[in-house]
């Protein structure tokens, strides 16, 4: 298993170094100027021909990438264009943020995605099981930024219950989280709905009801634990939806996490901000799905990393 | 802040100003209702809300908002100001918006040497920085050499124009010398890029000014969450607010914090649960409602710049005027002020806004809709009849593309103006495009024309839209005619106002014959402040006054 652990970890390298070549390609071939966008064209040339220079933009793009790179392993994204501030230091403050809204909607879609995947299944083909999945197709049609805004507007506007924008108070979370949540609570939900499904239909789930066991602990043993395999994978790869789609959530509800600085940095080709958002992302998307790779074997016992 | 929104991009423009330190005459004090009903009878200049009942009471926090972070709050490094630079920072002088007179501010008094290649200012003294330090000579100096330094990569530098350096005789005279006069300079010493600098500040903290910022001004530094709010502190010890302020000294509030909400809807949404204390230029789709609740104080106040369609003068179908002409008479200014700007706006007439200083009255050359008169000029020019009502010359039909920012009033603009040029056969096209690529891409003039705005409050942004020397950058519809290169450089250098006015008529006169911008309108700015902001005051650009604010709730 650690051995498992530490190869995946390992492989986390060429992802990482693949990532940041494709970014860095895609953000010099973009149009647009980082210093044009930082001066407006009204700068002088002596202006700009500085600031292209501090910014180590006169120099070959490979070189480029050589500096960001060797600056990289050693944990130094460097200074934000935009803001003059170190890129490391940005994202460390931004970051919490987004990590705890991904992970409060995490545990939205989970609770709400279960609930009502185990509802249609158990109530297969009666009149819940057509309600939830008529949720759940609502839930993944509703656009975020409109869905977002119809919350404010009941619980923030109407009910006063919760603030419009923020993230001063606890209660600021949940609008967001549950948003956020939302969509991938519903793909949760029919996912397990078919998985439960598929396994309550299998012979030990007979064998187990022809024991005497009782209903719930069939459902729990022996049909949630071997529906929840492909489930978890699904939640793995949701993870990478949650952190695109916290861009848009973030910014309905003035958030200020890591998807908004990722907006302001690529409209204003900030490159090394862009940089170190993508490399953070995807250092945490790899490590989220190794997490749910390991999950696997604690909740299906056939399955070892050996 | 506005003054930026001279760059051709206005993205972060919106709803982030509140800017410039401004003088206000005060118009007439009026409670919430009655300023409401003042925005139905066309425009007070600067307009002030509800008033003084009593004695101002201390205490409270005054909220405002952002849609974005500003880029730093360091006024060297970001290239538009906002509520919270101007909250921090006092700059030497101030504009009297009322009358196109300067006041002064951190100086005293100027007088003006050498055919305006000297200023010499006489700075107030007793002013204290919010580090403790004094406002010296010195402080003016390290301020400005600062700005020109290519090392600050300061994005206001070229707005200081040819300053040669500054003496210093003694502590509160500063002398400015320029290379050569320039005439522009006190629109510029009011602007945020001018904000007096602590030198003791500028030394300890040297690129990381913006973190912990010191200025001047009202209020002090406490705290910054980017993507949440700025948090300021009362300078207690502030005593020299412009003259035009019945509060001289420190604010009459504790603290003012500055949200950052980037969503429009999530904005309005904000201000109407009292979050908010002032919402600024509100969105377009929201003031009819707003205004119905009865419930705010509505300001709604002309700006410095507007709309524009820049045709790009080196492509074959725009280099003969007569058809960039057409197009300036085959527009109806009036639809495109009550359709696409929900008649928040005003028909403009020369490409500088009546706002901004050298605008001229009764243009001689000015453009009203006369689709008969384009069409003649299009037959003129030899465009005839052709296929699908679209005129052509030489088998190519007089089709173009505008470039215009993905956003909601852009876009409407271009399709009012879309419709009213096929009236006359000419088909335009829309493309939307993105800040950073859109500066990316005119200077080398792939573009056939563009649709966006600006706002500067001197006329002297011409020579930036239209001087030939800058043909590379901010001469997007690469115009290059050499009286008007003589006209620009003449207005740059003429100190006398009357002369320089008549400098910058002549100029308009041609840019309207010579036709390389079709000017639109001019967007008024709505803000609505909250019934128990008291005092507030929004002057003829938009930009608030806050100096005398307490909140009574």
């Amino acid at each position: 298993m650690q051995r498992y652990a530490a190869q995946r970890l390992l492989q986390l390298a060429p992802v990482l170094v693949s990532v940041s070549v494709l970014v860095f390609l895609m953000v010099h071939l973009v149009p647009g100027d980082p210093v044009q966008v930082m001066l407006q064209d009204y700068g002088t040339p002596a202006q700009a021909a500085a600031l292209r220079h501090t910014l180590g933009l006169d120099r070959p793009l490979a070189v480029q990438y050589g500096v960001f790179a060797w600056r990289a392993l050693h944990g130094d994204f460097g200074r934000s264009i935009r803001s003059g501030r170190p890129v490391s230091g940005e994202i460390a403050l931004r970051l919490p943020y987004t990590l705890q809204l991904t992970a409060a909607s995490m545990v939205v879609a989970i609770a709400l995605g279960l609930v009502l995947g185990m509802i249609a299944a158990l109530q297969h083909r009666r009149l819940p099981d057509y309600a939830a999945m008529v949720a759940a197709l609502a839930g993944i049609s509703l656009p975020s930024f409109w869905f977002g805004l119809v919350l404010i507007l009941i619980f923030s506007y109407y009910l006063r219950w919760l603030p419009a924008a923020g993230a001063d108070t606890p209660g600021s979370l949940i609008l967001p989280a549950v948003t956020l949540g939302t969509s991938a609570a519903s793909i949760i939900a029919r996912l397990s709905r078919s998985s439960l499904l598929e396994v309550l239909r299998q012979e030990f789930i007979r064998t187990a009801r022809a024991k005497g066991m009782r209903e719930w602990r069939v459902l729990y043993r022996h049909g949630l634990r071997n529906a929840l395999i492909p489930v978890l994978s699904i939640i793995g790869l949701q993870v990478a939806g949650l952190l695109g789609g916290a861009v848009i959530v973030e910014t309905v509800f003035g958030w200020p996490g890591l998807g908004r600085l990722a907006i302001d940095a690529i409209f204003n080709r900030d490159i090394p901000m862009i940089q170190g958002i993508v490399l953070v992302a995807a250092t945490i998307f790899v490590a989220v799905n190794l997490a749910i790779d390991l999950l696997y074997a604690l909740v299906d016992p056939r399955i070892r990393y050996s | 802040m506005r003054a930026w929104a001279s760059r051709p991009g206005d993205r972060e423009d919106r709803n982030t100003k509140i800017a410039r330190r401004r003088l206000l005459t005060r118009a007439a004090v009026a409670g919430a209702g009655a300023a409401a009903s003042g925005w139905l009878s066309g425009l007070a200049s600067p307009q002030a809300g509800a008033a003084a009942q009593g004695a101002p009471r201390r205490g409270g926090t005054l909220t405002l908002v952002l849609a974005q972070d500003p880029p730093s709050l360091d006024p060297q490094k970001t290239p538009s100001g906002d509520a919270s630079h101007f909250l921090l920072y006092n700059m030497l002088v101030s504009a009297d918006r009322s009358s196109d007179a300067f006041l002064p501010e951190l100086a005293d008094s100027w007088a003006i040497g050498e055919g305006g290649k000297v200023i010499t200012f006489k700075l107030h003294p007793g002013v204290k920085f919010h580090d403790g330090t004094p406002f010296t000579s010195h402080a003016v100096q390290a301020t400005i050499s600062r700005l020109v330094d290519p090392q600050t990569a300061a994005p206001g530098a070229s707005w200081i124009g040819p300053i040669d350096h500054v003496e210093t005789p003694d502590d509160v005279t500063a002398r400015l010398v320029f290379k050569q006069p320039y005439a522009p300079i006190f629109s510029s010493l009011r602007i945020i890029f001018l904000a007096m600098l602590s030198p003791a500040a500028i030394a300890k903290l040297g690129p990381n000014y913006g973190q912990t910022p010191v200025g001047a001004g009202p209020f002090k530094f406490r705290q910054w969450i980017p993507g949440d709010r700025i948090v300021l502190d009362r300078y207690a010890d502030y005593a020299w607010a412009p003259r035009f302020y019945k509060n001289r000294g420190a604010p009459y509030v504790d603290g003012a914090v500055v949200r950052i909400i980037p969503d429009e809807s999530t904005r309005v949404i904000a201000f109407e649960r009292g979050d908010l204390d002032i919402l600024p230029q509100a969105p377009a789709q929201a003031v009819s409602r707003l205004i119905q609740t009865n419930k705010y104080q509505v300001f709604r106040t002309p700006t410095d710049g507007g709309y524009y369609l820049g045709l790009n003068v080196t492509k074959p179908i725009f280099s003969d005027v007569r058809v960039r002409q057409a197009l300036g008479w085959a527009i109806n200014r009036d639809e495109v002020v009550d359709y696409a700007l929900e008649k928040l706006a005003v028909p403009m007439d020369s490409p500088l806004a009546p706002t901004i200083w050298g605008y001229s009255k009764g243009l001689k050359h000015a453009y009203h809709h006369d689709p008969d008169r384009a069409r003649r000029l299009l037959a003129e020019a030899g465009w005839k009849p052709g296929a699908n009502g679209v005129v052509q010359k030489d088998g190519r039909p007089l089709a173009f593309t505008a470039w215009t920012f993905p956003l909601e009033t852009n876009v409407r603009i271009g399709v009012v103006l879309q419709n009213q040029l096929k009236q006359v056969g000419v088909q335009m096209n829309i493309e939307q495009i993105e800040t950073a690529t859109l500066l990316a891409r005119t200077p080398s003039g792939q573009h056939d024309a563009i649709l966006i705005s600006y706002g500067w409050p001197d006329a002297d942004i011409l020579y930036y839209f239209f001087h030939s020397s800058r043909m590379a950058t901010t001469n997007r519809v690469h115009f290059s005619n050499p009286q008007v290169d003589r006209l620009l450089d003449e207005g740059r250098v003429t100190v006398d106002p009357a002369k320089r006015l008549e400098v910058y008529r002549e100029l308009q006169e041609t840019l309207l014959e010579q036709a390389p911008w079709i000017p639109l309108a001019s967007p008024y700015a709505v803000t609505f402040a909250q019934p128990w902001v008291r005092d507030l005051y929004v002057d003829k650009y938009g930009d608030l006054l806050t100096n005398d604010v307490y909140i009574q709730k």
